[in-house]
């Protein structure tokens, strides 16, 4: 099978799952003791505006009734739920008053630079330990690695959190440590700040404050604060210096929760790397490298990780998940307005079109990280395509 | 026409082998034991998880109190200016109380002398369901009036002869200036109960300090182990066999009843797991108890008696000397052991079901008669399977019903028996009562049930795999030519051979389900707050944060521990029953 035989192969695999979801979600929020028709109008529910041609009035609720279709049978109104996702319409949130794509547009973001920052710091760290830990098998390093790999799957996830905010945030208590890092960035106490997506300060006075992230950028402010031009960036006070500063401040903001996402997901990737490399060591390709002569460690770098990185690739998906999933606890305690934390409230407050948007994207951004994870291992070992 | 009992040397032959393998296998447990043993990680494991284990079983034990004292006190209770306060661990300050004294000589409730006592905690026993400890004095630290002034504090004193009285000084009473009618006097005690006895003199309480109620953290955070096992153990057992039913029958049928299995599942899996779950928990409806109709709730009774019944014509079958050979007594005396249930479900629950007449003794009559006829029924079934010829099994495998092939025929007297008790119940007048199964359907069911929704398509795929790997063995091939049906196969030759990683997963998800339950307690959707719950004890220190740490270090650290025992516990199964780390 020729690679991009495959890639639409999956692609189409991809549909009936994409649909299931959609099935799953809308029954979810069909169970949800949730009024949906009521929570759109509020206070104003018992109120008239419009009459039926015989003249009997009609409250807003029963409106939003009939607008919503939640009087036709279930099959019709899966249909019209189905026909609004596929042209965009998700739906209006009765939190936040804006329709609910727009609320996963600015949430997004957020969420995924998280998860790729996090992998990014996650992969080499996990890999370099897993590496040296399959090469040291049983020794005291190997022992050693392996209890930490296995320790930092099991923290919860919020709390690891709120320690690195001890530690790394705030300072350990009564030990004064402080201006560690550059107090512009107003951090008190530790090197890091606390929570939030960028420093409060960083904002145009003229404008009431205004942060000054451009606004026509991708939402990723590690990349809007690098590349995106602005021409107010110009007009900053001089103590800023450039956009390199913004993009200092987005790191620094980033780095605690990343670190936090980072570190279980490379406890398991240590793991998985460890033993992917002892079976590879065992190979007899790499018994005939050693007997050629080659030294250790280009036998390990050279011919043994580059076939042992192979099954890592498809552990690129779980940790995607994982790190989605962890990405609620972690934008709860970083006070990150992503998408767990937009699924959060959205449940507090029953907001329907909500939950099951969030739901449906974030199932939309794993199924697309595992489907390129595929491609990705179809790419690395062609053997995957045959099957 | 060949007879059963023909091949007399044939069967002593298999005899001979089957103790021979079962001797084996008891030899293998120790060798495991030995493989397990070398890995000090899994050793740290095992203990860590029997610690968790022994401290959840003995929490009432040792903890200083319970740890919803205080709580179901509604606020009335609580005095304005009398705020509980946070303790650091082993301050001194855990082991004084504040109390309030009446001082209005007209108040109902005054006396010249009080009793020194802790505020109100729940008690099982008391009278009321609240508890008061006397506390011992020691020492008086400050006495307040009502606005917070200082008096003087030699107005009260100790009473010499017990030291949990109080005796007021008339200066004090007399006083009628005093606003509110009320003081405060703060003493230092020692209490006997508020000891932990295993602690050097001096720390009683708060050995992890006290929270913004003045509760004792240590004794929440032990008893929320109770919580944490109770939900990872039953979710990690329920999932599995949900798991393993669906999984099963998607690898043993394949199909297409397989591919709509799996695509289920793909859609489970393709939500991210806590954000489903946090969905699933907000769908679950408000109710407060779980209950099944009697009918449905006969089923699992006499599924038993059948599973009883079985294993006895199982054994006429095959011989009851190749079944006792080589087993431990409670597997020899597993028939004995069968009557016990037995007798209990005639004796308590059937007379009630039944509802024949209105004398018990009728009822129970009814029911042990019914009992007999189905034992002679099992006698009956006992000489038709010694009756029954196994030639040509194998061909008549096509045919749907084939009274001749006994395995068959039990299933569908199961059927039968099960059909023609509902049917019986329904004429015997019953009221249609339901059988509550979950009294208290309260949150931390609620995850429960939202964990085991989403956590069983990960066992599904795990036993499809396993099972397509067994299926294609010869003994799985040797059991179907004789004829046996495709859930005998399943549950009593696939299953039984595909355990290993099933264990290894159940080990590793009981640790992954406290996680899950602890984090979706954590963002509020889990525990009641203020309940002894490790993530409502998390998260209600956010509070307080910074200032004091100490609230969040303990219960986490308590999640971290128990999760990485049975982690470490896992991974140890795992090198024992994994073939390729067999040394």
């Amino acid at each position: 099978m020729k690679l991009h035989e495959f890639v639409v192969r999956r692609l189409l695999l991809l549909i009936p799952v994409l649909i299931g979801v959609a099935i799953l979600t809308f029954t979810i929020s069909h169970l949800i003791p949730a009024d949906a028709a009521a929570a759109r109008c509020g206070d104003r529910c018992g109120l008239t505006v419009a009459w039926t041609e015989d003249g009997v009035p009609i409250t807003a609720y029963q409106q939003n009734i009939e607008q919503m279709g939640l009087d036709r049978p279930v099959t019709t109104q899966f249909r019209i739920y189905f026909e609004d996702l596929a042209v965009g319409d998700w739906g209006e949130s009765s939190t936040y008053h804006r329709p609910v794509v727009d609320v996963l547009r600015d949430a997004a973001p957020i969420t995924l630079e998280m998860t790729f920052f996090a992998l990014f710091i996650a992969y080499p760290l996990g890999i370099t330990l897993g590496i040296l830990s399959a090469v040291r098998q049983d020794r005291m390093f190997d022992h050693i690695s392996r209890f930490f790999a296995i320790a930092f799957v099991s923290l919860p996830i919020f709390w690891f959190a709120m320690v690195l905010q001890l530690l790394f945030a705030i300072g350990p208590p009564d030990s004064g440590v402080g201006g560690v890092c550059d107090p512009l960035f107003g951090t008190e106490g530790g090197c890091f700040p606390i929570f939030g997506r960028h420093d409060p300060s960083l904002t145009y006075p003229e404008d009431g404050f205004v942060p000054f992230y451009p606004a026509g950028g991708t939402g990723f402010h590690l990349i809007d604060s690098w590349f995106v031009t602005d021409q107010k960036l110009a007009t900053l006070p001089a103590e800023f210096g450039s956009s390199r500063l913004l993009f200092k401040d987005t790191v620094l903001h980033l780095a605690l929760p990343c670190a936090c996402l980072g570190v279980a997901s490379s406890g398991s990737l240590l793991r998985y790397m460890r033993a992917s490399l002892l079976e590879v060591l065992h190979e007899d390709y790499v018994r005939t490298a050693r007997a050629k002569g080659i030294s250790e460690s280009r036998v390990v770098i050279v011919h043994a990780c580059r076939n042992a990185l192979i099954p890592i690739v498809t552990i690129l998906g779980f940790s995607i998940g994982g790190a989605l999933s962890g990405a609620v606890l972690t934008e709860t305690i970083f006070a990150l307005n992503g998408m767990g934390r937009v699924a959060v409230k959205s449940i507090q407050y029953l907001d329907l079109p909500v939950i099951m948007g969030v739901t449906l994207i974030t199932a939309v951004i794993f199924l697309l990280s595992n489907l390129v994870v595929d491609i990705m291992y179809a790419i690395v070992d062609p053997r995957v395509r045959l099957e | 026409m060949r007879g059963w009992d023909e091949g007399e040397e044939d069967r002593k032959e298999s005899l001979r082998r089957v103790s021979e393998a079962l001797s084996q296998s008891r030899s293998d447990f120790s060798r495991s034991w030995k493989i397990y043993r070398r890995s000090l990680l899994a050793v740290m494991g095992l203990l860590m998880v029997m610690a968790v284990g022994t401290i959840s079983f003995f929490a009432d034990d040792i903890a200083v109190e319970h740890p919803y004292r205080n709580l179901q006190d509604d606020e009335w209770q609580w005095s304005i200016d009398y705020e509980p306060q946070r303790q650091k661990p082993f301050s001194e300050e855990c082991d004084w109380h504040e109390q309030s004294i009446t001082t209005n000589p007209n108040s109902p409730l005054f006396s010249e002398t009080v009793v020194a006592e802790s505020d109100n905690h729940i008690h099982e026993t008391a009278a009321n369901g609240y508890h008061k400890d006397i506390l011992t004095v020691v020492r008086l630290i400050s006495l307040d009036d009502n606005n917070g002034y200082d008096l003087n504090i030699s107005l009260i004193s100790i009473d010499p002869n017990n030291s949990s009285i109080l005796i007021l000084s008339p200066e004090l009473y007399e006083n009628t200036s005093l606003p509110g009618g009320k003081v405060w006097l703060t003493y230092e005690f020692d209490n006997e109960a508020m000891h932990v006895s295993w602690m050097p003199e001096g720390y009683q309480r708060c050995i992890f300090g006290t929270n913004h109620q003045g509760q004792d953290m240590f004794s929440k955070v032990l008893y929320g182990s109770r919580v944490s096992l109770q939900i990872g153990i039953t979710v990690a057992s329920l999932t599995v066999i949900i798991g393993t039913i669906v999984g099963s029958v998607s690898g043993y049928f394949g199909g297409r009843i397989d591919e709509v299995i799996m695509r289920i599942c793909d859609v489970f899996f393709a939500i991210p797991g806590l954000i489903l779950a946090m969905a699933v928990v907000s769908a679950i409806p408000e109710m407060t108890s779980l209950t099944i109709p009697i009918w449905l709730g006969l089923l699992f009774p006499l599924l038993f008696l059948a599973t009883v019944f079985r294993e006895y014509l199982t054994s006429t079958i095959v011989g009851d000397q190749i079944f006792d050979q080589g087993m431990g007594p409670l597997m020899k005396y597993r028939k004995v052991l069968y009557l016990i249930p037995l007798v209990l479900f005639c004796l308590l629950l059937w007379p009630d079901l039944i509802n024949f007449s209105d004398s018990r003794n009728w009822n129970l009559a009814v029911s042990m008669g019914v009992i007999s006829i189905l034992g002679v029924l099992v006698l009956a079934d006992r000489k038709f399977i010694e009756k029954a010829s196994f030639d040509g099994a194998g061909e008549r495998l096509g045919k749907t019903v084939d009274w001749t092939n006994p395995w068959r025929y039990l299933s569908l007297r199961t059927v039968v028996i099960f059909v023609a008790a509902v049917v019986l119940y329904e004429f015997s007048g019953g009221d249609g009562g339901e059988i509550v199964i979950i009294n208290d359907f309260d949150r931390l069911w609620k995850i429960q049930a939202a964990l085991i929704v989403t956590g069983w398509p990960g066992y599904a795929r795990l036993i499809r795999g396993q099972v397509l790997y067994v299926k294609e063995m010869a003994f799985v091939e040797a059991a179907r030519s004789v004829g046996a049906p495709s859930g005998r196969i399943m549950f009593r030759h696939i299953l039984p051979n595909a355990w290993a990683p099933l264990l290894v997963a159940f080990t590793l998800d009981i640790g992954g389900t406290i996680l899950s339950a602890s984090g979706l307690s954590f963002i509020g959707l889990g525990a009641k707050p203020g309940s002894a719950e490790w993530g409502i004890l998390v998260s209600e220190s956010r509070q307080w944060f910074p200032d004091d740490a100490y609230l969040m270090l303990f219960p986490g650290l308590a999640i971290a521990v128990t999760v990485l025992g049975f982690n470490l516990l896992g991974d140890g199964i795992r090198d024992v029953v994994d073939p390729k780390n067999r040394r």
